[in-house]
């Protein structure tokens, strides 16, 4: 299952190791050594991070990275429209630079770290140990020696009118990224960029119009209202997003649009130099190809964060045990942190028998702890959605705020007392409660699904 | 030794029973002004239609400037035809909606991009830059000729097809526009191939072939 | 150059162009019309399903000769097994009253009911209940009532009566006349704009059913229903029967509440609906179907008008042809044509279609409707459709003219 929820994010790799191998011509060897090895680092990297960091500080360096990603290809589509307006500013040594197979190794690898990072934040991370690490090396670098060696077979297949240009690279390369990881809601760059944007029209509102508005200002009449009403409103923040999300795809287009044909003014045959005409314009196009398909990765960024599938947060469980006194103490924040306001699954095992469990914080900041069971279903278990946990066996929804509380199909609670070390539970008490709920309700003895 | 810019050997064009042309042998150099004669169903608009690349042979090999013909795909023809070739016809085709700078035009659009002032300047050289925005309706067919001519020409190409394109016009119309073809082969370098039963039009070739019924019977080589 | 060679042939043959232009705006006017209907009358049926407000109704059940609720009863509703999924209720106490408001006068339902009340259950957290819990898309304009004599006015009522939040106005029921301040105008969508709102304990004494509750509206998290929850109880097996009690169908928590309601029945709403929804389901889809038949004969039309043209344009196509152009040129000249004529008969077809929606709303179902957002597309759309579908054939047509024989002496 795991396998099939990282094929978009291979895909979106793929696609940008075919573009890189576009993008840059007769580097072939290069890209495809520098994405490889960019990929497995990334996924190592990131997975090491994970081991050593919580997951906060791992998401938020790899949502910076996006970011800088997404900032990047803003400065490039300036740059792309401001050269094809013919402005007589020429970086020579920029384009110099681009020519390099240094640039395109350190392109293909950098694209490589951040698309491996974004794929690895997709598995939950919970074999920490050296062997997991030395599982995933070998793995991932045969995903990615697979991935890249076929898209390069694919490449060498395509037609030659498929050309990537400068400008249109970076802006396929990001829109993939930034597909891949807009499936992942920690991840997304849309959401928390229209957040931004509101506040931003808020504050500005706020802090630049504070003195005029007060009713009758003469500067304001009422209709003007209306308007600034709609700074206001919940939907500032999503346009302005939109806007903002999508302007450098645009803007690479434009460019493309904008693009000088070459002098023909010195062929004196009419029909010689509109056939120069012809072919550049024809060429003009193809090259427009790669920024539409970039901007509709973008549009589908943007849908997949606007209306993100509903996953339903479910942890394997955790293996603990007892102390020599018969207590389960489980650290508030040890291995993970108790009071994130998330589900968390333990499993204790006392004499061959199983007891499920969970911890949750509930919305009112009370810690619980409570069977992984409900006193009628079969023990099939819960997983936590939006505002509410969900019974697997019954698919009934159960409001946060009530999981804790017995009855229905709440899952059963259990006594604890909460000390500065942690939790503690009697673990006489969860084997026995576990018995009794399971003996009426269960035949299948078997966790979440 | 100047080069064949048109190759047949057996050129055959059959429709069902009715075998059009009989298996045929020419050759045309390049820059050649070649008059075809012979009577209605004589088989030599079958020939033009098949060296235009508007039709295409049931035998035989033919090779127009190099290529054959017989390997190109619709397409191909279509490219060959906007490429290399500028055709006349008897009726002075031109599509009836577009004035005749625009008729100009299209052929520049489908060869590669449509230039006005180049399709213009190509009306005024055939003596019609009073007429630019007129359509065929408003137009004499000695004029409607001359601008089939400005189209034919206007993509450079290396081969003039016309089939009877005198065949409608009077006498004053007819030499006007033989006139300007021979002016502008002068420039342009283009080899001619003309259909025509008009002895007096023949005339203005350097080589005429008669065909009947499908075979070359004879052929005559002009002295100017 | 295109659009040189489309809008002179377009300036040349107005009456061809305008035949293909009328088939494409009818096609898209029927289909926006007959979707525009078909897709109103779904959202207000959507509307009276109340999918995410009250989805049970509990009322004194027939057996027990109509009569009414206890409103004791009510708290238990908080202790019932399904407690945890029931996310709020609303009692309502019904009463016809004179209802006279600056000189206007007119005879009215009064309901008494619960905006946001505290209810206390004994070992369970207090909770509010009330219709601003469960019915959130009401629209009040001024505030919630909070006093025994403050009340809230529908917004057809309101102005019928000519209040505003802020007047005040009588009720007078068997003589007793009550005086309410009030505080708001409500907006539903729903029959809820004829009615007076004022707090249950008023009406009822009021009404002089002290006590008293004609019915119960209750919202509950319910899971969808398939077809096991649609089996009847009545058959299961036990082990069946625990499941579905155990599952959170709308039917068994409906029941759950039944049981602690004395002499009460619940229905699930959407079962009330239900035989309106199937027969919504056949209008819909025979909606569905006369937009479809109206495309294709559109569709038909255009076909046919466009090959008509085709013949009288073959020499034209046929010198195109001789002149270079290759089938992509000629097909971009001949579809750029239709797709010109259909964006034009695409927003004709819909604003048509727009009015004959209204029209035939108002003679046939006898409302009106506000246009969705989402017909304009659809009529592109379908204009874009009829003019693809009957453009296969005549280009087809084109493509195949052979120059040779066209242009032939």
């Amino acid at each position: 299952m795991v396998a099939v929820k990282l094929i978009p994010h291979i895909l979106s790799w793929a696609g940008i190791v075919l573009v890189l191998l576009r993008g840059f011509p007769g580097r072939r060897s290069v890209v495809t050594l520098t994405s490889i090895s960019g990929f497995v680092i990334g996924v190592v990297g990131t997975f090491t991070l994970f081991r050593s960091f919580p997951g906060t500080v791992v998401f938020g360096i790899v949502t910076s990275a996006l970011g800088v990603v997404f900032l990047l290809i803003w400065g490039i589509s300036v740059a792309s429209i401001y050269r094809s307006t013919g402005r007589g500013v020429t970086f020579l040594w920029v384009e110099r630079l681009v020519n390099t197979s240094l640039c395109a190794g350190m392109v293909a690898a950098i694209a490589g770290v951040v698309a491996g990072a974004v794929g690895i934040c997709r598995l939950p991370v919970t074999d920490k140990t050296v062997l997991g690490l030395s599982l995933l090396v070998p793995a991932s670098g045969a995903v990615a020696y697979a991935v890249a060696y076929a898209t390069l077979a694919i490449e060498k297949r395509l037609p030659k009118s498929f050309a990537v240009s400068p400008y249109g690279m970076p802006t396929a390369v990001a829109a993939l990224l930034l597909f891949s990881s807009s499936s992942i809601l920690r991840l997304d760059l849309f959401s928390p960029l229209s957040m931004k944007v509101m506040k931003f029209a808020h504050d500005f509102v706020h802090q630049f119009m504070e003195s005029m508005l007060i009713p009758d200002h003469v500067f304001i009449q009422s209709y003007l209202w209306r308007y600034i009403g709609l700074l206001f409103g919940k939907e500032i923040g999503f346009w302005g997003g939109l806007f903002i999300w999508f302007t450098p795809a645009l803007l690479v287009l434009l460019a493309g649009q904008f693009e000088r044909l070459p002098p023909v003014a010195h062929i004196r045959q009419g029909a010689q130099r509109r056939k120069i005409l012809a072919a550049a314009i024809r060429e003009r196009r193809f090259r427009l190809v790669i920024p539409l398909i970039s901007l509709l990765f973008f549009v589908a960024a943007a849908y997949q964060s606007r209306f993100p599938s509903v996953e339903y947060w479910d942890p394997k469980p955790i293996v603990v045990t007892a102390t020599s006194s018969g207590e389960i103490i489980i650290p508030k924040k040890g291995e993970v942190d108790l009071e994130d306001g998330k589900l968390h699954k333990f499993l204790f095992n006392r004499g061959g028998k199983d007891a499920r469990f969970f911890v949750l914080m509930g919305p009112a900041g009370q810690l619980t702890v409570d069977l992984d069971a409900c006193a009628i279903c079969k023990p099939d278990g819960y997983g936590q959605a939006d505002g509410t946990v969900i019974c697997y066996y019954c698919k009934t929804l159960i409001p946060l705020e009530t999981v804790g509380k017995p009855g229905g199909c709440n899952p059963v609670p259990i006594t604890f007392a909460e000390k500065d070390d942690g939790v503690h539970i009697d673990a006489l008490t969860l084997i026995n409660e576990w018995g009794n709920t399971v003996q009426s309700t269960s035949k299948i003895k078997e966790g979440g699904k | 030794m100047v080069e064949s810019i048109i190759e047949t050997n057996g050129l055959t064009r059959s429709y069902g029973d009715i075998c059009a042309l009989k298996p045929l042998d020419l050759q045309v150099p390049e820059g050649e002004w070649l008059s075809v004669m012979g009577h209605s169903g004589s088989g030599k608009s079958t020939l033009m239609n098949l060296v235009g690349g508007l039709d295409r042979p049931t035998a035989g090999s033919l090779r127009v400037g190099g290529e054959d013909l017989l390997a190109l795909s619709e397409d191909g023809l279509a490219r060959f035809r906007r490429e290399f070739v500028g055709i006349i016809f008897q009726q002075h085709h031109m599509v009836p909606y577009l004035t005749a700078v625009e008729n100009v035009m299209l052929a520049q659009y489908f060869h590669s991009v449509p230039d006005e002032a180049e399709a213009r300047s190509a009306l005024e050289r055939v003596g019609l830059g009073h007429r630019l925005k007129n359509r065929p309706g408003e137009l004499s067919g000695g004029e409607q000729q001359r601008v089939c001519i400005a189209r034919a020409i206007i993509n450079s190409p290396k081969l003039l097809l016309g089939d009877e394109p005198t065949g409608n016009l009077d006498h004053k119309s007819t030499v006007m526009v033989m006139e300007l073809l021979k002016e502008l082969r002068a420039e342009e370098r283009f080899t001619v191939i003309m259909v025509t039963h008009n002895q007096d039009v023949a005339a203005w070739g350097d080589r005429t072939i008669y065909l009947d019924d499908g075979v070359l019977v004879r052929e005559e080589r002009m002295k100017s | 150059m295109l659009f040189r060679i489309i809008k002179n042939s377009f300036l040349k043959r107005p009456k061809a162009v305008l035949l293909v232009f009328l088939s494409i705006a009818m096609g898209a006017a029927v289909a926006t019309a007959f979707l525009g209907i078909a897709g109103e009358i779904s959202h207000k049926m959507a509307l009276e399903l109340r999918s995410y407000g009250a989805n049970i109704l509990l009322e004194p059940s027939a057996a027990q000769g109509g009569g009414f609720l206890r409103e004791d009863d009510l708290p238990k509703i908080k202790t019932v097994f399904w407690k945890y999924n029931i996310t709020g209720f609303t009692p309502y106490l019904f009463g016809v009253a004179d209802i006279s408001a600056g000189g206007k006068k007119e005879r009215g339902v009064i309901s008494g009911t619960w905006f946001a009340k505290q209810l206390e259950v004994p070992g369970e957290d207090s909770s509010v209940q009330g219709i601003k819990g469960i019915a959130p898309w009401w629209d009040v304009q001024g505030r919630w009532p909070e006093d025994a004599d403050e009340a809230i006015v529908g917004a057809t009522m309101a102005k019928r009566l000519g209040v505003v939040a802020g007047k005040e106005l009588d009720a007078t029921v068997g003589g007793r006349t009550r005086r309410f301040h009030v505080v708001g105008v409500v907006t539903t969508g729903g029959y809820e704009e004829e009615q007076l709102f004022a707090p249950l304990i008023t009406v009822q004494s009021l009404l002089q059913r002290q006590g008293k509750v004609s019915r119960v509206l209750v919202s509950a998290l319910t899971v969808p229903m398939d077809d096991f929850g649609k089996k009847d109880p009545a058959s299961m097996t036990k082990e069946e029967y625990e499941k579905w009690y155990c599952t959170a169908y709308v039917t068994s928590v409906a029941k759950n509440v039944e049981e602690v309601m004395a002499g009460s029945r619940a229905k699930p709403i959407w079962q009330i609906a239900s035989a309106e929804g199937s027969l919504l389901k056949k209008l819909n889809s025979v909606m569905l179907f006369l937009t479809v038949l109206a495309l294709v004969s559109s569709a038909t039309a255009v076909s046919t008008s466009l090959m008509a043209s085709m013949s009288e344009r073959s020499p034209e196509i046929a010198l195109m042809k001789a002149v270079g152009a290759d089938r992509l040129q000629i097909s971009a000249i001949f579809v750029g044509e239709t797709l010109i004529i259909s964006i034009a008969g695409g927003v004709v077809g819909y604003l048509l279609g727009n009015q004959l929606a209204g029209i035939i709303s108002r003679t046939v179902f006898n409302s009106t409707i506000a246009s969705p957002l989402w017909l304009f597309p659809t009529a592109i759309i379908s204009a874009f459709v009829v003019a693809i579908a009957g453009s296969v054939v005549p280009l087809r047509r084109a493509l195949l003219i052979e120059p040779v024989r066209v242009l032939k002496g």
